[in-house]
């Protein structure tokens, strides 16, 4: 895949942000943040009407066949209006795992219904503070997994969870469907996210793979993930520093435009420059997918892109003084955002260790 | 294989062909006089081997082909070290400059076949004492003399000016108007009576900089490159006349895989530096910040190459990359601990740790310090204000100093 646009991508794109900014309301995002368990259900609406949760499937499954590229133009499109139900990027995780595996029966029974909406996922490999442990001590017995997944993205309401799990002396990735899972609400500053905590209690699981080919799989689903979340943090980040630019451009001080004055100005144009590495790395890891630098380019993207939106969300409030810290303002939606993103798919040490690793040999 | 990738080819072959005549380790421990004319050698075999000029016009002595056929030579000849320092500023400004703004063309083509032969050099002659970021501030005055004009002044900062032929320069022709608009360009004949070239030591310990005198030097009016007051312009399109250039995502400083040969000899707290964390982050962070500028460098080649204009983010490579060296550069010292006192005041920049952080300040000073990257990002891109400048509008003559 070529690192320039076509014109379908482009159009891709700018729909996605035209639908976007019409249906977005910032109402109900706030309302959001202070109730859990509930997440944006017009939004969820919106994505499946559009055919978002088809994008990355085979038409043979119902889906429209494009790749990570397509994804990620989409979640840069809900970043930038800190929308999305946490299932649009995991279920992306468990296409990703399903067209990974031989199991062709699991593909035909999941994919068209992921691709129409009507079956959400979540995924589950973190354990404690790992987002993919080399031992998990979620084990598969006989066919039955047991143990349990802590802060789960999407977790509370998903209808499949994609779990790495041990099974025997290997690791293995599986399915479970979500009427086998106990589930517990975290009350969390982004909870429109759906944070869960699951427990498994000797549940039915689907497996996909086992040994090597489950740990490949897994680290390539995460990968995959990591870079749709790079681009939705990109998006993120892109308008906090446009908020930024209007703002300065708008308020007054010491009668002229805050924006003239270089500690302003400054800031923005630095924020611009993160944008646009992170914006780069995506490109450059959507085009490489499937090979062998993908790792590295998705590190990268993740890496850069965790840093602009973080620094954006710090420095878009800074800039607005006062009026950014306020309930109203919904700054703080980004603020957010940036943090449950940068978690979800890996922390920055996960995806700097990951690199490191690649590059001189060494583990952590 | 594209025409392009086929060009780099050829271009490779030709380096490797000329490496060990030229190259880095033909260079080791060579005087700069005997460098320089290595360098000299060096620009007539890239001559006569049809890789000079590239995307010069064919009269001119050069090979007709696009910018991308050059930034593509460009990238690979910076692999190999070659002695090419002398001469970037001369073929990459002022002699660009002159096929553009030259009046007597004949003597034009002579000068540009020389400079592409390494045979003269030409100096860019912008920078004063008082006028760095603010160029249009700049004092050296030329008076109507007979027919001609008297140049009177210093400037500053201008590289190899001491092995320098010619050079173009900006002087100030009417200082009773604002200050953009009382210049005038020209070229000059540095050996004229009057000129006085003395090299500055910078903190590194090299001298390729240069204050340079004028005292009441004669020139013709055949020398000015622009009308009588419109030498802002041309010094403007001096700056954007290399838009395309070769870069670096290491800001001219060591490369990534040096820093990490480094370390895989150390060990912190009786542990390999490898395996520590703060090695690793910065080793993760420098890799995700060139990779991303990198990309955007391979994007802007794409849209050139299918006729597109590319966009204004290749205008970070420098900002980004030479803050990010100094840093490494200092993590790299850091790492050696008392051992890193050690200097080698002839060690490259490109691969000693120390002389990339000792020259690294320059980087981004030289060619647009970073403030004012900042600025062009924020109003050219962003559309946000310009700075409030309280000499705006107002004759030069009373500004107050």
């Amino acid at each position: 895949m070529s690192i320039l646009l076509s014109e379908e991508q482009q159009a891709i794109a700018t729909e996605s942000t035209r639908v976007l900014e019409a249906r977005v309301d910032l109402s109900r995002l706030l309302a959001l943040v202070e109730t859990t368990g509930e997440w944006d259900k017009r939004f969820w609406d919106t994505a499946v009407e559009q055919g978002w949760t088809a994008i990355g499937i085979p038409e043979a499954h119902g889906g429209i066949g494009l790749g990570l590229i397509e994804l990620g133009l989409v979640a840069q499109a809900c970043g930038a209006a800190t929308a999305g139900a946490p299932f649009l990027t995991s279920g992306h995780g468990a296409v990703a795992a399903l067209l990974g595996s031989d199991d062709a029966e699991s593909r035909s029974l999941w994919l068209p219904r992921l691709a129409d909406g009507s079956v959400t996922a979540a995924v589950a490999f973190a354990e404690g503070q790992q987002p993919l442990p080399a031992s998990p001590t979620t084990i598969v017995c006989a066919g039955k997994l047991s143990g349990a997944k802590d802060g789960i993205p999407a977790g509370l309401a998903a209808d499949l969870v994609l779990v790495w799990a041990f099974a025997g002396s290997e690791p293995c990735l599986g399915l479970v469907e979500g009427a086998h899972v106990v589930r517990t609400p975290i009350a969390s500053f982004d909870n429109a996210r759906l944070h869960a905590d699951l427990a498994f209690a000797e549940v039915p699981i689907r497996v996909l793979a086992t040994g090597d080919r489950a740990h490949a799989l897994a680290h390539d689903v995460l990968a995959r993930m990591a870079v749709v979340s790079a681009f939705e943090q990109v998006g993120g980040a892109e308008a906090l520093m446009r908020t930024a630019r209007d703002f300065a451009l708008t308020r007054k001080a010491f009668g002229q435009p805050i924006g003239a004055f270089q500690s302003v100005k400054h800031r923005i144009a630095e924020l611009y420059g993160l944008v646009e590495i992170a914006r780069a790395n995506c490109i450059h890891a959507a085009s490489r997918e499937g090979q062998p630098d993908f790792v590295e380019a998705a590190a990268s993207a993740r890496i850069s892109a965790t840093e602009a939106y973080d620094t954006a969300a710090r420095d878009c409030i800074q800039i607005h003084g006062g009026i950014g810290v306020t309930w109203e303002s919904g700054l703080h939606l980004h603020m957010r955002r940036a943090r449950s993103l940068a978690i979800e798919q890996g922390n920055m040490l996960y995806w700097e260790d990951l690199l490191a690793e690649r590059l001189t040999g060494f583990a952590a | 294989m594209s025409d392009l990738e086929a060009y780099r080819g050829r271009a490779i072959g030709w380096l490797d062909s000329v490496a060990a005549s030229f190259g880095r380790a033909a260079r080791l421990g060579l005087t700069e006089g005997d460098d320089l004319s290595l360098g000299r050698c060096y620009m007539a075999a890239k001559y006569e081997a049809g890789f000079a000029g590239i995307n010069w016009p064919v009269e001119f002595g050069g090979q007709g082909l696009s910018p991308l056929h050059k930034v593509a030579f460009d990238t690979e000849e910076m692999r190999y070290g070659m002695p090419t320092g002398y001469f970037s500023i001369s073929v990459g400004m002022p002699v660009p400059v002159l096929i553009r703004f030259g009046e007597d063309r004949e003597w034009v083509q002579e000068r540009v076949t020389r400079a592409l032969r390494g045979e003269e050099i030409w100096c860019q002659l912008f920078s004063e004492p008082a006028a760095g970021s603010d160029l249009a501030g700049l004092r050296t005055r030329a008076v109507p003399d007979g027919n001609g004009w008297s140049l009177t002044g210093q400037k500053l900062w201008t590289s190899w000016a001491q092995y320098c032929d010619y050079g173009v320069i900006v002087a100030r022709t009417d200082p009773a108007v604002a200050k953009h608009k009382g210049l005038t360009y020209f070229w000059v004949d540095m050996k004229a009576p009057g000129v006085e070239v003395r090299p500055i030591k910078l903190a590194g310990g090299d001298s390729h900089v240069n204050e340079v005198f004028f005292d009441e030097v004669k020139l013709t009016d055949a020398q000015r490159m622009s009308p009588v007051g419109g030498g802002f312009a041309v010094a403007m399109a001096t700056l954007m006349i290399e838009r395309y250039v070769a870069t670096d995502s290491g800001g001219f400083g060591p490369h990534l895989d040096l820093f990490i040969d480094l370390a895989r000899e150390i060990e912190v707290g009786g542990k390999a530096a490898l395996e520590d964390g703060r090695v690793r982050s910065a080793i993760a962070r420098n890799y995700a910040m060139r990779s991303g500028l990198e990309a955007i460098t391979r994007r802007a080649m794409l849209m050139m190459e299918a006729g597109m204009e590319p966009g204004p983010e290749g205008s970070l490579n420098k900002l980004f990359s030479v803050r990010s060296r100094q840093k490494l550069s200092e993590l790299a010292i850091d790492l050696q601990g008392n051992a890193g006192f050690a200097f080698d005041p002839h060690a490259s920049v490109k691969e000693d740790w120390t002389t990339s952080w000792l020259n690294a300040p320059t980087g981004r000073i030289a060619g647009g310090a970073d403030e004012m990257l900042l600025n062009t990002i924020a109003e050219k891109i962003l559309g946000l204000p310009q700075d409030h400048r309280p000499d705006k509008g107002v004759p030069f003559n009373q500004i107050p100093a």
